[in-house]
């Protein structure tokens, strides 16, 4: 069973002569462990397609399935809870909290879900020692560096039991060893059995994923798989 | 890393269900936020404090403007006054109610004056009426040569403490100096119980049940028995109650507009949280414990402050209402209740604005994008219906003489309120769409505007709430201004009479009493002469009154004006006159003065009057016997019929119906603005004699020139009469209006500063594309006039509307109108404002201090 499944999604904004088709009938795969890069010029979909198959938007037509169940049938509380549970995001400019810390950062959806805050300071200063910020749990956003601030995020995305990780241009704002360093942790994540989606526009970080889908006015034109790149001198790294 | 999901508590499978830790979570995340964005936050939390803090000095004065006790009886709930010391009457109120307490009256005439000081005889520890006396230097008079004053009284006596004072013959030493706590305009002077040789009055107090009253028999001839009348306190609940809504509003509608721009700031941590999987619930849970907090802090605040200005503005507020007020003897519970309403309110009104951003997409939310504003004629159709809704109740609430219901005019101003606020979308759309035309900054202006509707929208709702206060305490106030015509005299006028207290002076024709000659009023002028100069006089002229010389025992009474009606006593009939006003003769010096020509006056006219109001009175010239009509007096009528010639007529006051021209004269009441013709001396068989002397000066007398005249005047044997002190509410209405604006001023320089502040990003994008501080100012200013004109026009309309339904029955008070008041709110804060803002947004506009999103 897949983690997350598009079945002929289509998207469409506006309506009459202001309509507006953002992505059309798409299809899309991934496994449990997988990483998935979508790339595409501006105004192709990419963005949408993530907040489609993040729940955050209900698509026009086709189904989304996420670990099979279908998100569109679902209510807005269903979503949200789905959200919480199984699904963490990383945006691009991090959409850190100001006024709570990275480890609060990091605990919150867990704490959303009604799990205590100390069981859920356990899990997230778990999470903030895997990815080296042990000893910046304390500190706020806006102390942290950019580099930071994107670790938190991805220690936030995948804290807890979540089984796909949704990036948009996760290395977007940083320079390009943060940007490496972000998507190697991504990666990381997925060797764990997170299947991952990464929008970017790019194709060196692209190529750290398993298959690269490229976008073009709301469909999808071309599906790779990449030669092996820095993500093999990665795996080895990884497994000790 | 991972938290296995089967260690969540069995009760959170449900959906939506964060349970305690969610909760306390987003707490904490508000409470961090508060105090990371204080300076965002203490704007709102200003106006909360100001909000609370006036709701509870309103609170205050209102019910500290009613009467604690009554201020005659204190706390007897019965009296009965005698016309002079009778024993009978006394044992027969002892034998019937138990205890009693007697109070002796004499009065004691001011020289050189119409006015009288009360003697009073009385316990300061008496069962009932020791409440009415406060002691406030020296000490109380206890010996029979000891006597006491209020202040005003020994003012007019010119006394202090340790002067001897002779009081109807008898010297006494003032010791000490008191006052009537209950009512601080009593003037009376106090000797110990039993110290008054001959009272002319007694007041026994009394505790009786209206049963015993009924069945009491006084033996002796009581003037009148009366009981305690009810202290309103309904009204002073109303006044409170309605205070206390319109505060509400007021703070709800600014805390709608703080939070509003507060809910567009956190616009993308909303968004975030939804992402995360908060629910919408929990997403509205971060705004409303925001607005928690700062509702708690706002009222307690507000609360502390309030008390503290309500005790430093008590002593003024004792002399307004006439009677002392205990500080802390205050409606705790309305209090109480407006701080917990305001934490009500405050967390409504951040639960609006948050339902907003909770309910729309968190995509749209993440990218700082609000919802598109709900359309604009949606708000009118309700607000039509809640206007309408308002001013029915408020109609409704004041109907014939019967006590105000309290739960209408809550419901009509809250109605009122709120449907004017929905009308405000539709006034700012229709403000945007006038300026279409107009250049690039003011139509940026207009359109930010009805772009943000939200916030725009609930600002103007708080303007136009202040507004709309200001203007209805102007409106009611100079609805309730007494006209000229009912003040006894002008400010630089003065009317010095012939004859002593008790004299034949127009207007007080009850005692007759010789009246002076040819001679004696020669050879008064020189004095008057050195008095008019004193005062600066601009002008003296004689007054003749009219005498009936056929009356054989009261010739010096002189002929008035008034309304004579039949009344009924306890089966006898007797004469009530009422609307007595003086009238002198036109003389040639007195028409000179006020620039009539003789020819002016038609020549069958009885009385020339400045006045429209004298339809249905009568020319009186009592008469103290049996009279007959003479034959010269053709339209003479006694009780309104004509007797036969030279037949007797009954005992009463004869009543000759003038013919009545009205001419320009100002309108006093005591002031020689009502003339008897030349022709009515003739028609009714009067004749004119000296009455006195008119005299106007530059300048307002002063304290100082009246009491110096009085002196005079006395020594002459002469008395003056000058303006009475009348409570002037000019001042209340200017007051209203200035803090009505500055309250408007300084919700708009709060608003317009915060909505300024968050297009701050728009203002820099213009000045990369060129523009100067010029437009950055006139945006600012635009942004600001625009609402404050918007404000104006809806709160006086508002108003209007409101005080139109209220006084329904009789609109005529309405039709003074206070212009320079709503032309002040309606031009002169616009004005303000765009000055205001052009002056205020020069500098360039610095970033908020944090985000909450990083």
């Amino acid at each position: 069973m897949s983690a997350l499944e598009l079945r002929n999604v289509s998207k469409v904004y506006g309506e009459g002569a202001n309509e507006v088709h953002a992505l059309r009938g798409i299809d899309l795969s991934v496994e449990s462990g997988a990483l998935v890069a979508v790339m595409g010029p501006s105004g192709s979909g990419k963005s949408t397609l993530l907040t489609i198959a993040g729940s955050l938007e209900i698509p026009s037509g086709g189904d989304v399935l996420i670990d099979g169940v279908t998100v569109s049938a679902m209510s807005r509380n269903d979503r949200a809870r789905l959200r919480r549970r199984s699904i963490g995001y990383v945006f691009q400019d991090f959409n850190l909290l100001a006024g709570l810390s990275a480890l609060e950062n990091v605990c919150l959806p867990m704490e959303l879900d009604g799990i205590s805050a100390r069981k859920a300071r356990v899990a997230g200063m778990e999470a903030l020692e895997e990815l080296g910020l042990a000893d910046r749990a304390s500190s706020f956003p806006d102390e942290l560096s950019g580099g930071e601030r994107q670790r938190v995020a991805i220690a936030r995305a995948v804290v807890g039991d979540r089984h796909l990780l949704l990036a948009d241009e996760p290395s977007g704002a940083l320079d390009s060893a943060n940007a490496e360093s972000v998507i190697r942790l991504i990666r990381a994540a997925c060797q764990r059995g997170v299947a991952g989606v990464v929008v970017t526009h790019d194709a060196q970080l692209a190529s750290w994923a398993d298959r690269v889908v490229f976008l073009r006015d709301g469909r999808v034109v071309d599906q790779t798989m990449p030669p092996a790149g820095p993500e093999s001198l990665f795996a080895p790294e990884a497994k000790s | 890393m991972s938290l296995a999901l089967e260690e969540r508590p069995r009760e959170l499978n449900t959906p939506g269900f964060g349970g305690g830790p969610a909760r306390r979570a987003i707490f904490r995340w508000s409470w961090r936020l508060f105090r990371r964005e204080w300076r965002q936050q203490i704007l709102v939390l200003a106006l909360m404090v100001l909000s609370v803090g006036a709701t509870t000095v309103g609170v205050s004065l209102a019910y500290n403007a009613g009467l604690p006790l009554d201020p005659t009886m204190g706390t007897a709930t019965g009296s009965m006054t005698l016309s002079g010391p009778d024993p009978i009457d006394v044992a027969a109120a002892q034998h019937a109610f138990g205890t009693v307490e007697e109070i002796d009256h004499q009065s004691i005439p001011i020289p050189g004056s119409l006015d009288a000081v009360d003697l009073r005889a009385q316990d300061p520890s008496g069962g009932y009426a020791s409440s009415t006396l406060r002691l406030v230097a020296g000490r109380f008079p206890t010996g029979a040569g000891d006597i006491a004053m209020t202040g005003d009284a020994a003012a007019s006596f010119n006394v202090h403490i340790g002067d001897p004072f002779v009081v109807n013959g008898v010297t006494r030493h003032v010791v000490g100096m008191v006052e009537n706590p209950v009512n601080l305009s009593d003037e009376f002077a106090l000797v110990a119980p039993g110290r008054i040789n001959r009272p002319t009055q007694v007041t026994i107090l009394f505790d009786a049940s209206g049963k015993q009253l009924d069945t009491f028999r006084p033996r002796g001839s009581p003037t009148s028995i009366g009981t305690r009348s009810t202290l309103n306190k309904t009204a002073a609940a109303v006044v409170v109650l309605a205070l206390e809504t319109i505060g509400l509003l007021f703070v709800g509608l600014v805390a709608a507009a703080g939070f509003a721009v507060m809910a567009q700031r956190r616009l993308r941590a909303l968004g975030m949280l939804g992402a995360l999987g908060a629910t919408d619930r929990q997403v509205r849970l971060a705004m409303v414990a925001n607005g928690t907090v700062v509702g708690a802090v706002g009222a307690v605040t507000g609360a502390v402050l309030g008390l503290a200005t309500w005790i430093a503005l008590a002593p003024r507020f004792e002399h307004l209402v006439e009677h002392r007020v205990d500080r802390f003897h205050l409606q705790w519970w309305a209090i109480g209740g407006a701080m917990v309403l305001a934490v009500v309110t405050a967390v409504v009104a951040a639960w609006w604005p948050a339902r907003s951003a909770s309910r729309g997409s968190v995509v749209a939310a993440l990218s700082g994008r609000p919802s598109p504003p709900k359309p604009a004629h949606r708000f009118a159709g309700a607000g039509g219906v809640l206007v309408a809704a308002g001013v029915g109740c408020l109609a409704f609430a004041h109907r014939n003489d019967n006590a105000p219901n309290a739960f209408l005019i809550v419901a009509g101003t809250i109605a009122t309120t709120f449907g004017m606020l929905s009308l405000g979308p539709l006034f700012i759309r229709g403000l945007a769409a006038i300026g279409r035309r107009a250049p690039i900054a003011l139509r940026l202006a207009l359109r930010d505007l009805a772009r943000y509707q939200a916030r725009s929208a609930a600002a103007l709702g708080a303007i136009s709430l202040a507004l709309a206060i200001a203007a209805t305490v102007a409106v009611s106030a100079a609805a309730a201004a007494i006209p000229p015509a009912e003040a006894n005299l002008a400010n630089n006028q003065a009317i010095l009479t012939l004859g002593s207290v008790g004299g034949s002076a127009p207007g007080n024709a009850a005692v007759a009493t010789p009246g002076p000659t040819e001679a004696d009023v020669q050879g008064l002028q020189p004095r008057v002469d050195a008095l008019a100069a004193s005062l600066h006089a601009r002008a003296v002229i004689p007054l003749a009154a009219a005498v009936d010389s056929a009356s054989p025992t009261a010739t010096d009474v002189t002929a008035t004006l008034g309304k004579v009606r039949t009344v009924a006593h306890g089966g006898r009939q007797g004469v009530e006159i009422s609307n007595e006003m003086p009238l002198y003769v036109a003389t040639p010096a007195l028409l000179n003065f006020y620039g009539i020509s003789p020819s002016e006056i038609n020549a069958n006219a009885d009385v020339i009057t400045g006045r429209r109001d004298l339809g249905g009175l009568v020319v009186i010239a009592p008469r103290g016997g049996v009279t007959r009509c003479k034959a010269s007096q053709p339209r003479c009528r006694v009780n309104g019929v004509q007797p036969t010639p030279g037949s007797a007529a009954r005992q009463g006051p004869d009543d000759w119906n003038p013919i009545i021209q009205t001419v320009k004269l100002p309108t006093y009441t005591s002031a020689p603005d009502t003339l008897l013709t030349k022709h009515a001396l003739q028609e009714f068989g009067l004749e004119s004699v000296a009455a006195g002397w008119f005299i106007q000066t530059r300048s307002p007398l002063t304290t100082a020139q009246i009491s110096s005249a009085r002196h005079t005047a006395a020594v002459a044997g002469l008395t003056v009469e000058t303006r009475q002190k009348q409570a002037s509410n000019a001042g209340l209405r200017d007051g209203a209006t200035a803090v009505g604006l500055l309250v408007a001023l300084g919700v708009l320089a709060m608003t317009v500063g915060l909505i300024r502040s968050e297009t701050a990003n728009e203002l820099r994008t213009l000045a990369a594309t060129g523009a100067t501080s010029t437009t950055r100012r006139t945006i600012t200013s635009a942004t600001a006039g625009a609402l404050a004109l918007l404000g104006g026009v809806l709160g006086t309309g508002g108003a209007y509307l409101a005080l139109v339904a209220w006084h329904r029955s009789d609109l005529h008070p309405l039709t003074r109108v206070p212009y320079l008041d709503l032309a002040v709110i309606i031009v002169g804060l616009p004005v303000f404002a765009i000055v205001g803002g052009w002056l205020l947004a020069g500098r360039e506009p610095v970033s908020i201090a944090h985000q909450p999103l990083e």
